[in-house]
């Protein structure tokens, strides 16, 4: 919910970044979101040098004017969490909302955190 | 458009194979807000008198209010229509996910007659409808026909709602399953869909649910998250859903047991969130934008029905399934109340009506099916008549697939003794004899017996006080003002929708404080009770339209004539006089005259003698 208000502007959550899957009746949910991996396949694949990290937030971020709208960096996503937008065709990711997610921000149990691996707060 | 609404219903006549959309009338927004006040409105202007439920004149419509898809906490969604259970109003709820994608699709609600000339579902994507054949799914259970639709448009983020077998049927009592383990359970929605020729209904949608100032909704969904934290009411659901109901209900007598004769059970806890625990719960989990997570999803791990996996079993469902028929393995409950959802059955009327099947075999009434015990505690007769009753099979499945009402009229003999129900409907596992106001609800309530226009037992038995001063619980004296108001109050606020759940935290305040940021309109904290009240009257003159008059406000024989055999409140019951000073007193407070119809006077003052009509 935050994130799609955050993303679009009013409440779907099928415009969010951030996805719960629903599996076995409900048995499972999963939540599925961009892990920021350290070796991101998203960057590695961009022709156009367009995906690159944020030193200060850890998040790998797509710049828009750089993107042509190719669809790779979505393609080899592993976790599937990068889309292309309608309207652009920009390639979109979870940006951890510059280094304070509105999901962590309004998650009303607490439930979501955002914690950099290895301590501290972006060291790695 | 106001924010917070989409804007138009879309109207579907499924005889003539006509779409269209509706624009919502601003005046309907503001008198009647939504969900509830949009469905009793419509059903109001629309519905000729005496139209038989399953005829395709009938109209079923799913309706969402402004704050349904939103990110205020414990929304949901609602099915009205005329009940083919009770011929009354009907109004059942629903959480989960499939309500939110309405809006998403474009509408503020769905508003569906006609009859289509053989079965059909409809897929509605982004403002785009077709009516698909449905011949292959026809005849399968309400779950398989979810995943299969899923399969067949090829996306599993489809939100689907579906009926079983049991709809198809007719089955007085059938509901409509809302993705898993959601129903609209309660009065026959399902069976109005299958007399429809409609087996199911997919959405999907990318609309967005805009806010008019969001800045305040947020701070708003703040006060609302953290009243939901602080209630002790709100953390039991949080930690244990409704199961810990089970052990309250026993010992306060109100728990159903041998069909309602008595109020007490000693494996009660086998039953509640204790037996639970220990055989089935794996996780909490949550309708969409809900704190709350009543839900505790599980399986079955160990015995006969190892491998069923079960939601929580609910404390209406735990007790009519459970308690009322003797069953205390919840294994086995959990996996008739699953067999249940899986045809489409209500599991509080069907286990009522197994209830009722086994106390008429114990008097002789009814030849027990061949080789089957018909007796209380037996899982397998139980599983026996889910089946009879969903396929319609022989006598026994005929009879009970019409509800405990019809049945005890045909049976005779006495049956009308020990039918639990009121107006038709099936009571809920709230024997009312300790509690007279719980009482009143159930005499009064729009749909027919049902706890969930009112909830006085909270004061009556669970110490909680009413406007600053303890309630007597066995007294008579001021209950119709508290039912009257708790019932305005309720109906004013299931046009949000809000879940009732979410209702025992979040304040009346901060309900007018969503509302307001979301579509802009300023409102106090009084306005659920007003449009509650209006609601209130308008399904009053539906029902009385169709001949339903204050005869019917009644409890079932066995509260009124056999005194409680144990707990706390022993040797009571609701006498004819009782009932009698009930009814009075809240005609009354309601400013209806001495047969229960709205006066004059009390239509004006509640603006419903204009001429505002909803038309098609």
């Amino acid at each position: 919910m935050a994130c799609s208000e955050k993303q679009s502007g009013g409440y779907n959550p099928r415009l969010a970044l951030l996805k719960i899957r629903h599996i076995n009746e409900g048995l499972i949910h999963e939540p599925v979101v961009c892990r920021q991996c350290s070796n991101s396949y998203c960057q590695t694949v961009c022709p156009v040098n367009a995906v690159e990290r944020d030193d200060e937030t850890g998040a790998v971020l797509i710049d828009r004017n750089k993107c042509t709208g190719c669809g790779l960096c979505a393609k080899y996503c592993y976790f599937g969490v990068i889309r292309l937008s309608n309207e652009e065709k920009k390639a979109e990711k979870c940006d951890l909302c510059g280094g304070s997610p509105a999901c962590v921000r309004e998650c009303p149990t607490g439930a979501l955190e955002l914690v950099y691996s290895g301590g501290g707060d972006n060291n790695d | 458009m106001i924010k917070g609404y989409m804007g138009k219903f879309l109207y579907i006549d499924l005889t003539k194979e006509e779409v269209r959309e509706i624009p919502l009338p601003q005046w309907m927004a503001e008198k009647y807000i939504g969900g509830k006040g949009f469905g009793a409105k419509i059903l109001y202007d629309f519905l000729p008198a005496g139209t038989d439920p399953l005829a395709p004149e009938n109209i079923i419509m799913f309706m969402t209010g402004p704050l349904t898809g939103t990110a205020a906490p414990s929304m949901r969604a609602c099915v009205v229509t005329k009940s083919p259970l009770t011929g009354t109003f009907l109004d059942s709820y629903f959480g989960g996910h499939f309500g939110p994608e309405i809006k998403y699709a474009g509408y503020d609600g769905l508003i569906i007659t006609g009859k289509a000339a053989r079965p059909v579902y409809l897929w509605i994507n982004d403002g785009e409808v077709a009516i698909k054949p449905a011949s292959q799914l026809w005849g399968r259970d309400a779950l398989e026909v979810n995943a299969a639709i899923k399969e067949e448009l090829g996306d599993d983020t489809v939100k689907v709602v579906s009926i079983g077998p049991a709809g198809e049927n007719g089955v007085r009592y059938a509901l409509i399953n809302c993705e898993y383990n959601r129903q609209a359970g309660r009065g026959g929605t399902g069976a109005v869909m299958g007399s429809k020729n409609l087996k199911a209904i997919a959405l999907r949608g990318s609309r967005q649910v805009r806010i008019e100032d969001t800045d305040t909704f947020k701070e708003a969904i703040e006060k609302a998250n953290a009243e939901l934290k602080e209630s002790p009411d709100v953390q039991a659901l949080v930690e244990t859903g409704t199961a810990s109901a089970v052990p309250f209900a026993n010992e306060t007598g109100l728990l159903p047991r041998r069909n309602y004769k008595d109020g007490t059970y000693e494996s009660a806890n086998k039953l509640s969130d204790i037996g639970q625990s220990k055989h089935l719960w794996l996780k909490s989990a949550a309708c969409m934008g809900c704190p709350i997570r009543c839900s505790k999803m599980g399986v079955v791990r160990t015995g006969k029905y190892a491998g069923t996996i079960s939601d929580i079993v609910e404390y209406e469902s735990a007790a009519l399934i459970g308690s009322n028929l003797e069953i205390e393995d919840i294994r086995a409950v959990a996996y008739l109340v699953k067999l249940c959802d899986r045809l489409g059955l209500d599991s509080m009327s069907a286990g009522s009506a197994i209830a009722f099947a086994m106390e008429a075999c114990e008097k002789g009434l009814i030849d027990p099916p061949e080789d089957i015990k018909l007796e209380f505690g037996s899982v397998e007769a139980a599983e026996y008549l889910i089946k009879a009753i969903t396929f319609r099979e022989g006598s026994l499945g005929q009879l009970l697939a019409e509800g405990v009402k019809r049945a005890a009229e045909k049976l005779k003999g006495g049956a009308e003794e020990f039918a639990v129900h009121v107006k038709g409907l099936e009571s809920p596992a709230w024997g009312p004899r300790g509690v007279p106001g719980m009482g009143l609800v159930l005499m009064t309530a729009d749909r027919g017996g049902c706890h969930q226009r009112g909830f006085p037992v909270a004061y009556e038995a669970g110490g909680e006080k009413w406007n600053g001063k303890p309630v007597e619980p066995l007294g008579l004296e001021g209950k119709a003002e508290m039912v009257a108001q708790l019932q305005n109050y309720l109906a004013g606020t299931d046009t949000l929708v809000k879940c009732d759940f979410g209702g025992f935290g979040v304040q009346p305040a901060t309900y007018a404080r969503l509302l307001t940021a979301a579509t802009g309109r300023t409102v106090g904290e009084d306005l659920f009770d007003h449009v509650g009240e209006r609601i209130w009257n308008l399904t009053r003159l539906f029902n009385l339209r169709e001949g339903i008059d204050y005869t019917q406000d009644r409890l079932p024989a066995r509260f009124v004539n056999e005194p409680l055999p144990s707990g706390p409140n022993k040797g009571h019951r609701i006498t004819e006089d009782d009932m009698k000073f009930l009814r009075t007193d809240y005609y009354k407070v309601r400013g209806w005259d001495e047969k229960g119809v709205p006066t004059g006077a009390t239509l004006d003052r509640l603006g419903m003698q204009d001429n505002d009509k909803f038309k098609l």
